[in-house]
C-alpha cells in the first residue's frame, strides 16, 4: 500500500463539486450541494457560516465519517492526487490520525478520561508508524512542550480530568499532531473555551501551523477567528459555497450579497445601537429539504430579482483580477459594493431615569464542606467581593467577565434564588440582599426577570408557547380571566415580532432566534422594570444575533427597562451598552461608561480582553496582548490582586505590592472606577489596544 | 376416537415444507454469521459520482434468511386460517380450531391497527410506535394478551375449574368424554382440567394485577424521588438510604414474610397498603394544587374530585371499609399487590431521582424558578413531563418483571389460592408432570409468560428507539 508519489506543488486536498446527503426513513436531506474547494501545501483555509450551513458536514466527508445515514452523493475528495471517496477502509484507516487529523470542539470529549495524558499521546505514533514506546513518549514529550504547556513531565503523567478546558485542547491538538499530519482539520476548536484562552489557542495553532508546514482546515462561525487564522476562506451558506477566496480580499472586497449582509450584521467597532444600527439579515435560514429554487439565499436577499436569481442554479462565477476568488451570484458585476448600507432606522437614545437598583458592598461566600463525611477543612469560595454599583431606569449596564468571575452568581442573588452573605440590594429603595425568592412580593418578582443564555434550554420542550408565557402571567397575577390573560399572551407576541399562530406551537418547531424571543416574551410577562440578560445572544448565529438585540433595545426604548447584559464578547457589549462593568474573580476590577473602558488607561485585564476578542475587520490593527496560564480556581484565589497571576504590568508597581495588598478603588475620571495599584504615569502610558488604520 | 393433529388437513403437505425451510434457515443464518468475517462493505462509489452496491456473500445470506423466515411466517399463517375454512376439528387441526377460539381478539387487533396507522401522524409517540417493525411486533403480542384478558368469557371452552373424568393428563386434541364434540385443545392438567380454558383465564389473573400494581410503584417512585432529586441534601440521603436497604433484602423471603399468616395478623400488609395507596392521591392533589393555585376555582374542584374519588377508592382497596362496596380487594390478592408494589417502588425512585437531577439543572427550571414558582410545580409540571421518556420505557419492561414476579409467586403458591388459573400457579402444578414426560400442563402457561414479556420487552424497545428520534 505505498502512495503514489504526490508533488508539492499540487494541491494537497482537492474538491470538486462535493454533493452530501442525509438519508432519512422520510426523505433524502442534501447538507452540501456542489461544494468545491482546494488546500494548497502550507495553506490555512476557513470555512464559514451559520449553523446548518454543512460546515462541519464537509469535514466530516474529508475524513470519510458521514455516519450510517450520511453518503457522498456526488463528486470527488482527492487527497495527495488520491481519491478518498472510492478508497476502502484499510487505506482510510492509514491516512485518518496519520496524514489527516481532527481537532472537535469539546476537548474533553475527545480524550479518553480513563487514560493518562502521555499513554494517549504516545498511542499515536505506536499505531501508525509502529514506533516504540519510548521513543513514543519522548517525542509526546517534545509536542506537549511544542503546544506551550507548563512541566510537560507532570502533564504527561496527570489524567486529563485535572487539566483546564484550554490544557485540554492544547493536548487535543499535540496529539493530532504527533503523527506530523499533512492536513488539520479544526472544527470551531475554541467555541467551548474563554476568550483570553482561545486567543492564546488561535496564537498556537497559527505558529504551529508555520513551524511544522500544516495546512489547515479551519470551521469557525466566527469572521474574527477566520482573518486572524487563516489565509483563505470559503464562506457557506445552507450548504453550498457562496463565496471563496483570500480572506484580506474577501473582507475588503466581498462579491456575495450574504457575504455584504453578514459583516453588515456584526458589531464591528464603529457601530452603534442608536447612529448606525445593525442590518439583520431578514427572514429565516432555510430548511434543508426547503430550499427555494435557483439561489439559496434568494428570499433573504435586498438585490434577488425574480426571474434571474430564482431561474436556474446559479454556478460559481470567477471574479477577475482576484486572486481565485469566487462568487455565486449572479448580479454581483452590476451590484455597487461601495454603496453604504440603506439607511437602516436609526432609534434615539433612551433617556437615562433615576436609580432603579444599587448595590453596595455585595458579597457572596458559599461553603465548600473538605470531605464527604464532613472530615477536613471547610473551604470558602468567595463568588462575589464587594460589588457596588448602581443601575438607573433605561440604561444599559454591561457585565463583562470570564466563567468563574462571578457574573452568574451576582446573577442568581439579585434574582433572590440566594441570598447575599454581606452587603445590600436596593430595588426601587427596598432592601432585597436578604430576602429569598419565595417570600419576595409579585411585584418585587415580576419587575426582576432573566434572559438564559441557551435558546434550546430556555423553553420546557412539553409545553406549548402559549402555555408557558400564559403561565408567566397567571404568575405574575396579569389579567383578570383566561380570556384575558390570552389576549394578552398575543400581544407579546407581537412584541417580540413572532407570528400570532406560534401560540400553539411547540418549542422544538421553533429556531434558536425564536425561542429566544419567546423567553424576551415571557421575561416581560409582568412588566419587568430590570432584566438581567445572560449572554442571550452568544448561542445564536450572527444573522439571527443583530435581529435578537435589536428587539431587546426596542422593548428597552418603550418600557424604559433597566438592562443588566451579561456577556464575555466585548464587541457587542460595546455596540449596545451605556455602561460596561468588568469582573475578575469575584471583584470589579474596573466600572465606567463604555467609552471609558474602551479607551486609555485600561485596567491591565480589561486591556487583554479587548486584545482577546478577534474583530473581523482588515482596516482593525490590535496590539497583541496574550495572558499566560489560566484563570486561578475561586476556591484558591491568589493573594493581594486577583489579577497579579497574569498581569503584565506587575513589574512596574513598587515593592510587590501586587502579591500582598488588595488594590484600593481608585476614580480615574467621573463614574470611571479601577481596582490596581498601578502609579497614574503607567496608566496613562497605556496605548488604544484597538485602532482603525487610516482609510 | 384419536386425538386431532396439530396441523390438520394442510398438515400432509406443509409439515414436510415447514421442517425444510427451518432447516434452511439454520444454514443461512450460520453462513450469515461465518461470512461476515471476511467480507468488506457493499457499497462503492464509483469515478463518476455514483454509487454501485455490489452484494456481498454475507449480506445474499442475509436476504435469504429474511425469505425464509417469511415463509415459515405465511405458512403458520396457512395453520391459523385453514381452521376458518372447516368445521370439522380433526379437518381444522389444534392451531386451526384455537385460531377460530380466538376470532374476537383478531377483529380487535386489526381495528387497533387499522385505526392507529391510519391516524398515527396526530397520535405523538404512541403514532410513532407504528414506524418501527419492532415496537410493532411487540406491541401486536401485549395487544393480544390484553384482548384475550378482555374476551376471556367467550375464548376459553371450557370453565377453568371444572373437571371432566378421564380427561387427566389428556394430550392435547383429546375428544373431551362423554360430551359429543369438544375438545381438549392443549389437553388436560393433572385434575383433568382444560389447560387452553386455564391458559386464557391466566391471562386475565395476570392482566389484571401486573399494570395495576407496577402504576402504583410508579406513583410512589414519582412522588419520592421528584423531591428527592430536586431538593437533594439530608432528604434525599435518608429516602436513597431506605430504597437500598429495600432493594438489598432478599424479595422472595420479602415474599414468604409479607404472606406468612403470623405477619398477616399483625397487620403489616395492611399497614403497607395504607401507606402506599395514599400515594396516587397526594401525587394527584399536588399536581393540581401547584399548577392552578393562581386560580382557586378551578383548583378546588380538581383536587375536591380526586380527593372524593381518591378517599372512597383508598378506604376501600386498603381497608375493606368502602361503604358502597365498590372498591374491594381480597385479603390474598392485597397481599401479592402490596408485595410486588413496594420491591419495584425503590427502583422507579431511583430512577426519577436521577432523571431529576439532571433536568433541574435546565434553563426552564431557573427561567421558573426566578418568576417564583412553587418547587412542586417545577417538579411535576416542568420536570415531570420532559422525563417522560424513559419512564415509559421503564414502565414497559417493569410490567413485564411483574409479571414474572407474579409468576414466580404463584409458583411458589404465595398468596393465591391454589387452584387459581394464574400462570406461575399452573406452570408450578404442571411441574409434577414432567419427570413422567408429559409436558404441556406446564409449557402452555411457561410460553404464554414468556411470550407477554417478551412482547412487553419488544414494545419499550421500540419506545426508546422512536423516542430518540425526532
Amino acid at each position: 500500500m505505498t502512495a503514489p508519489a504526490w508533488d508539492p506543488s499540487q494541491p494537497l486536498l482537492e474538491i470538486e463539486n462535493l454533493s452530501i446527503s442525509f438519508f432519512t426513513r422520510l426523505r433524502e436531506i442534501p447538507a452540501v450541494m456542489d461544494f468545491s474547494c482546494t488546500v494548497m501545501a502550507g495553506e490555512a483555509m476557513g470555512l464559514v457560516g451559520e449553523s446548518g450551513c454543512g460546515k462541519s458536514t464537509v469535514a466530516l466527508a474529508v475524513m470519510r465519517d458521514l455516519g450510517k445515514t450520511g453518503r457522498i452523493v456526488g463528486g470527488r475528495i482527492r487527497f495527495k492526487g488520491r481519491d478518498l471517496v472510492t478508497m476502502g477502509d484499510a487505506e482510510l484507516r492509514g491516512i485518518r490520525g496519520a496524514e489527516i487529523a481532527m481537532i472537535y470542539q469539546e476537548p474533553m470529549a475527545s480524550l479518553n478520561p480513563g487514560m493518562k495524558v502521555g499513554a494517549q499521546l504516545a498511542e499515536v505514533p505506536m499505531i501508525h508508524q509502529g514506533m516504540a514506546r519510548d521513543a513514543a513518549m519522548t517525542l509526546a514529550r517534545q509536542i506537549v512542550a511544542d503546544v506551550k504547556l507548563p512541566d510537560p513531565d507532570r502533564i504527561l503523567r496527570s489524567y486529563p480530568h485535572q487539566l483546564s478546558g484550554g490544557q485540554q485542547q492544547r493536548i487535543v491538538i499535540a496529539m493530532a499532531l504527533m503523527a506530523k499530519p499533512a492536513l488539520l482539520i479544526l472544527d470551531e476548536p475554541t467555541t467551548a473555551l474563554d476568550v483570553t484562552v482561545e486567543a492564546g489557542i488561535v496564537d498556537l495553532v497559527r505558529e504551529l501551523g508555520e513551524k511544522y508546514g500544516t495546512s489547515m482546515l479551519f470551521i469557525s462561525h466566527n469572521l474574527g477567528l477566520v482573518l486572524e487564522v487563516c489565509d483563505r476562506l470559503c464562506v457557506m451558506y445552507s450548504g453550498e459555497a457562496v463565496e471563496t477566496g483570500p480572506v484580506s480580499e474577501v473582507f475588503a472586497k466581498m462579491r456575495h450579497p450574504y457575504t455584504q449582509a453578514l459583516f453588515r450584521s456584526i458589531p464591528l467597532p464603529g457601530a452603534d445601537k442608536t447612529s448606525r444600527p445593525l442590518v439583520a439579515i431578514p427572514g429565516n435560514f432555510p430548511l434543508p429539504h426547503e430550499r427555494p429554487p435557483g439561489c439559496n439565499f434568494g428570499p433573504r436577499c435586498g438585490y434577488f430579482e425574480t426571474g434571474r436569481c430564482d431561474a436556474a442554479e446559479v454556478p460559481m462565477a470567477l471574479v477577475p483580477g482576484g486572486d481565485r476568488h469566487g462568487t455565486r451570484c449572479v448580479k454581483w458585476a452590476e451590484i455597487d459594493w461601495a454603496a453604504p448600507p440603506a439607511a437602516a432606522k436609526q432609534g434615539e437614545k433612551t433617556p437615562v431615569g433615576d436609580v432603579v437598583l444599587r448595590m453596595e458592598d455585595l458579597r457572596k461566600y458559599y461553603r465548600v464542606s473538605g470531605g464527604a463525611f464532613g472530615g477536613g477543612a471547610e473551604k470558602v469560595v468567595k463568588a462575589n467581593e464587594t460589588l457596588s454599583f448602581e443601575a438607573r431606569e433605561g440604561e444599559t449596564l454591561a457585565i463583562v467577565g470570564e466563567s468563574g468571575c462571578g457574573k452568574s452568581t451576582f446573577a442568581k442573588v439579585l434574582m433572590g434564588l440566594e441570598t447575599a452573605t454581606s452587603g445590600k440590594i436596593v430595588l426601587y429603595n427596598q432592601d432585597i440582599q436578604d430576602i429569598p425568592i419565595e417570600k419576595r412580593g409579585v411585584d418585587t418578582v415580576s419587575s426582576v426577570q432573566m434572559v438564559f443564555q441557551n435558546p434550546f434550554d430556555t423553553l420546557n420542550p412539553s409545553m406549548t408557547v402559549g402555555r408557558q408565557i400564559i403561565r408567566a402571567l397567571e404568575i405574575f397575577g396579569e389579567g383578570r380571566s383566561d380570556e384575558e390573560r390570552r389576549n394578552r399572551m398575543l400581544e407579546l407576541l407581537d412584541l417580540v415580532k413572532l407570528p400570532r399562530q406560534f401560540a400553539e406551537r411547540m418549542p422544538r418547531q421553533l429556531s434558536g432566534g425564536q425561542k429566544q424571543r419567546v423567553g424576551i416574551a415571557r421575561a416581560f410577562a409582568g412588566g419587568a422594570k430590570v432584566v438581567v440578560a445572560d449572554e442571550p445572544v452568544s448561542a445564536l448565529d450572527v444573522s439571527v444575533q443583530a435581529a435578537v438585540t435589536d428587539l431587546l433595545m426596542d422593548i428597552q426604548r418603550k418600557n424604559k427597562t433597566t438592562l443588566l447584559f451579561i456577556s464575555h464578547d466585548l464587541s457587542i457589549v460595546r455596540y449596545l451598552s451605556d455602561r460596561v462593568m468588568v469582573m475578575y474573580l469575584g471583584h470589579v476590577v474596573e466600572l465606567g461608561t463604555t467609552d471609558q473602558v474602551f479607551a486609555p488607561p485600561y485596567h491591565p485585564y480589561t486591556e487583554a480582553l479587548l486584545s482577546a476578542v478577534p474583530v473581523a475587520d482588515i482596516t482593525v490593527e490590535k496590539k497583541r496582548i496574550r495572558l499566560e496560564g489560566d484563570i486561578p480556581s475561586a476556591l484558591n484565589p491568589p493573594p493581594g490582586c486577583p489579577f497579579q497571576t497574569r498581569c503584565r504590568w506587575k513589574p512596574q508597581v513598587a515593592g510587590g505590592l501586587c502579591e500582598t495588598e488588595m488594590p484600593p478603588v481608585r476614580d480615574l475620571a467621573p463614574g470611571h472606577h479601577i481596582k490596581c495599584h498601578l502609579p497614574a504615569e503607567a496608566l496613562n502610558s497605556m496605548e488604544p489596544v484597538i485602532q482603525i488604520a487610516a482609510e | 376416537m384419536d386425538p386431532i393433529t396439530w396441523t390438520g388437513s394442510l398438515g400432509p403437505f406443509l409439515n414436510p415444507l415447514f421442517a425444510a425451510l427451518t432447516a434452511a434457515l439454520a444454514i443461512s443464518v450460520l453462513a450469515q454469521i461465518l461470512l461476515s468475517f471476511f467480507t468488506g462493505p457493499g457499497a462503492e462509489a464509483q469515478g463518476d459520482g455514483t454509487l454501485a452496491a455490489t452484494r456481498s456473500p454475507a449480506e445474499m445470506a442475509a436476504a435469504a434468511s429474511r425469505f425464509l423466515v417469511l415463509g415459515l411466517v405465511a405458512i403458520a399463517v396457512l395453520y391459523g386460517v385453514q381452521g376458518f375454512f372447516s368445521a370439522d376439528p380433526a379437518r381444522q387441526g389444534i392451531f386451526g380450531a384455537m385460531a377460530v377460539r380466538f376470532w374476537p381478539v383478531w377483529v380487535a387487533l386489526i381495528a387497533t391497527f387499522a385505526l392507529s396507522i391510519r391516524f398515527k401522524g396526530r397520535l405523538g409517540l404512541y403514532g410513532k410506535l407504528f414506524d418501527s417493525p419492532v415496537g410493532m411486533a411487540g406491541f401486536a403480542i401485549v395487544m393480544f394478551w390484553v384482548f384475550t384478558a378482555i374476551f376471556a368469557d367467550t375464548i376459553a371452552t371450557f370453565n377453568p375449574l371444572s373437571q371432566v373424568s378421564g380427561m387427566r393428563n389428556a394430550v392435547p386434541g383429546s375428544f373431551v368424554r362423554g360430551q359429543e364434540g369438544t375438545i381438549y385443545l392443549l389437553g388436560g392438567d393433572d385434575l383433568a382440567r382444560d389447560v387452553f380454558s386455564r391458559m386464557v383465564a391466566g391471562a386475565r389473573r395476570v392482566l389484571a394485577i401486573a399494570p395495576a400494581a407496577t402504576a402504583f410503584a410508579f406513583m410512589v417512585g414519582i412522588t419520592l424521588g421528584l423531591p428527592a432529586g430536586y431538593f437533594g441534601g439530608r432528604f434525599d440521603t435518608i429516602l436513597s438510604f431506605f430504597a437500598n436497604l429495600v432493594l438489598a433484602f432478599p424479595v422472595i423471603l420479602l415474599f414468604y414474610l409479607l404472606v406468612t399468616p403470623e405477619i398477616r395478623v399483625t397487620g403489616i400488609p395492611i399497614i403497607l397498603a395504607a401507606v402506599l395507596f395514599i400515594f396516587p392521591v397526594i401525587f394527584l392533589c399536588v399536581l393540581w394544587n401547584s399548577r392552578y393555585f393562581t386560580d382557586p376555582k378551578k383548583r378546588n374542584l380538581y383536587v375536591g374530585i380526586t380527593l372524593a374519588i381518591g378517599l372512597w377508592a383508598y378506604s376501600g382497596l386498603a381497608f375493606n371499609l368502602d361503604p358502597l362496596g365498590v372498591w374491594s380487594m381480597e385479603p390474598n390478592l392485597l397481599n401479592v399487590f402490596v408485595s410486588v408494589v413496594f420491591v419495584n417502588a425503590p427502583t422507579v425512585f431511583r430512577i426519577v431521582r436521577g432523571l431529576t437531577m439532571d433536568l433541574k439543572a435546565r434553563d426552564y427550571v431557573s427561567a421558573a424558578q426566578t418568576r417564583g414558582e412553587g418547587p412542586w410545580y417545577i417538579m411535576l409540571w416542568e420536570i415531570l413531563p420532559n422525563a417522560r421518556g424513559p419512564l415509559i420505557v421503564d414502565f414497559c419492561l417493569r410490567i413485564g418483571y411483574t409479571t414474572i414476579l407474579l409468576g414466580t409467586l404463584g409458583f411458589f403458591g404465595l398468596g393465591v389460592s391454589p387452584e387459581s388459573p394464574d400462570w406461575g400457579s399452573t406452570i408450578n402444578s404442571g411441574r409434577g408432570l414432567l419427570p413422567i414426560l408429559i409436558m404441556h400442563p406446564a409449557l402452555v402457561p411457561a410460553l404464554s409468560l414468556m411470550s407477554l414479556v417478551l412482547g412487553l420487552n419488544l414494545l419499550a424497545d421500540g419506545l426508546r428507539e422512536e423516542s430518540l428520534r425526532d
